[in-house]
């Protein structure tokens, strides 16, 4: 059990989401960076989508009521009863210790994963808050002071020194390059209407775009300077995935993201490679980003660094604990 | 732990019995300040057992040495903090993270396992490290 002692609004409870009903307009939801939530289910243990809480607004707080293996992986500096934690990190907290998570720089969202994950009853597969549609999670809802928190059966025994997994953006750094300056590269295939901007839509791919503080995790709203089409084209809607990028007719765009919904009218210029999501996932409000027209083959790339990151770290850490243990008993 | 008073008769006697029980020749004790040697004769039961002690001076400073738990790719630092910890010497506490192991995508701590004045690092950044290849050196002060 653990007890939310602070947190601000929007922190939920997520795991992968629940794709597979769009078709009747349910909003798949999960994490916004599946990759860390994944990171962090396998470093204590779980399945790689087991519920974990998503935090977007700090501080945040809570406390261990009994001995529980934790991790916490993507942004968010964190303390164990204010001795800091290695970011991407696994650790065992004693009953009455209290983790704490301040925000970075570097990354909008961390992910808190504790061993036999968050025991919310699923709805339709998943326990993933669905907040614009009041189920899932907690009722429904973010989290909030004072909620309680009741764990599955955590497996097997960890490594009792903790263990961390080196961060994708160091692991893939190769796979996953930012601009000198810093701006993300995110690359995005055309989409069915890009051609119909002319020379705008050229305009779309040159330029950065900022990160407006209209964003969540319905979609991102970027500004700078606007893309349109040159006659006004009539739609049927069309469904929607994260990942999508629409332009309204102001011209600055939209990107889908994990509560996107299920289907929209506006005519779409690109779509966000699946595997450049999570980091997308993690740019924050008034950071930049660059659209890098990418291919089929690229984006087979990436998702087969991405999985072979994965298994990695999973077979890497269960062996290491297995090692550990040996050492131990001799 | 509570430290054994080997300075106590009855602890010798109790020592000595115990060695001529197990068929034990001798043992040799090391604590922080002091070593004792105690030899039991074998085939003279009852007879006083020889015990040395070799009085360390009280103010000498010990050392402990960090070893890997795990082989492994040895860095000082996390790998996304590229900053450099301060440099030895430096007030270290026990259980605090000085470096790290990495196998493959995963993360080791090294932890001092005593509180002391971490003094020097033995491994270079980047090493490749088997498990229980020195890494630090902690002195610990009495």
């Amino acid at each position: 059990m653990i007890e939310i002692v602070d947190t601000g609004p929007f922190n939920t409870i997520q795991d992968l989401g629940r794709p597979g009903y769009r078709n009747i307009g349910v909003t798949a939801s999960g994490a916004m960076d599946p990759l860390a939530l994944k990171i962090a289910n396998l470093l204590v243990g779980n399945d790689e989508g087991d519920a974990a809480i998503e935090v977007q607004t700090f501080p945040f707080r809570l406390r261990f009521r009994e001995t529980t293996v934790f991790a916490v992986t993507g942004g968010g500096n964190a303390t164990l009863d204010g001795v800091a934690l290695p970011p991407w990190w696994m650790q065992t907290a004693g009953a009455g210790q209290c983790l704490e998570l301040r925000p970075s720089p570097a990354s909008a969202r961390a992910y808190i994963a504790f061993g036999g994950g968050v025991d919310v009853p699923p709805v339709m597969g998943s326990r993933s808050t669905s907040l614009r549609g009041a189920f899932g999670g907690i009722d429904g809802r973010f989290l909030k002071k004072d909620d309680t928190l009741r764990l599955g059966e955590p497996a097997g025994t960890l490594p009792a020194d903790g263990l961390g997994a080196v961060p994708p953006a160091k692991a893939l750094a190769e796979f996953f390059p930012n601009a000198p300056d810093g701006t993300l590269l995110i690359r995005a295939l055309p989409a069915g209407e890009h051609d119909l901007f002319g020379a705008d839509a050229e305009r779309f791919w040159s330029q950065s775009w900022k990160i407006s503080s209209q964003s969540d995790r319905t979609g991102y709203r970027l500004s700078g300077e606007p893309v349109r089409l040159p006659a006004s084209v009539e739609m049927r809607s069309y469904g929607i995935v994260p990942g999508v990028v629409q332009v309204p007719p102001g011209g600055e765009p939209i990107v889908q993201m994990s509560d996107a919904n299920t289907a929209g009218g506006y005519p779409k210029i690109a779509g966000v490679l699946e595997a450049d999501l999570w980091r997308l996932g993690q740019a924050r409000i008034g950071s930049r980003l660059h659209f890098v027209r990418s291919s089929h083959a690229e984006a087979r790339a990436l998702d087969r660094a991405l999985a072979d990151y994965v298994e990695d770290v999973r077979n890497t850490s269960q062996m290491v604990a297995r090692a550990l243990k040996t050492i131990a008993g001799r | 732990m509570s430290a054994v008073d080997f300075s106590d008769p009855a602890t010798i006697a109790f020592l000595a019995a115990a060695l001529q029980a197990a068929g034990v020749d001798g043992i040799e004790i090391e604590q922080s300040t002091r070593k004792v040697r105690i030899v039991v004769e074998r085939d003279a039961p009852g007879a006083a057992p020889l015990v040395q002690t070799l009085q360390t001076s009280p103010g000498a400073t010990q050392l402990e040495v960090v070893t890997a738990p795990m082989a492994g790719i040895f860095g000082a630092n996390h790998p996304e903090s590229p900053a450099p910890s301060s440099k030895p010497p430096r007030k270290v506490a026990a259980g605090e993270t000085l470096g790290f192991i990495r196998i493959g995508s995963v993360l080791l701590p090294v932890k001092a396992t005593q509180p002391g004045m971490l003094t020097g690092r033995v491994a270079k950044d980047g090493t490749v490290v088997g498990y229980g290849d020195p890494l630090f050196e902690i002195e610990l002060r009495p």
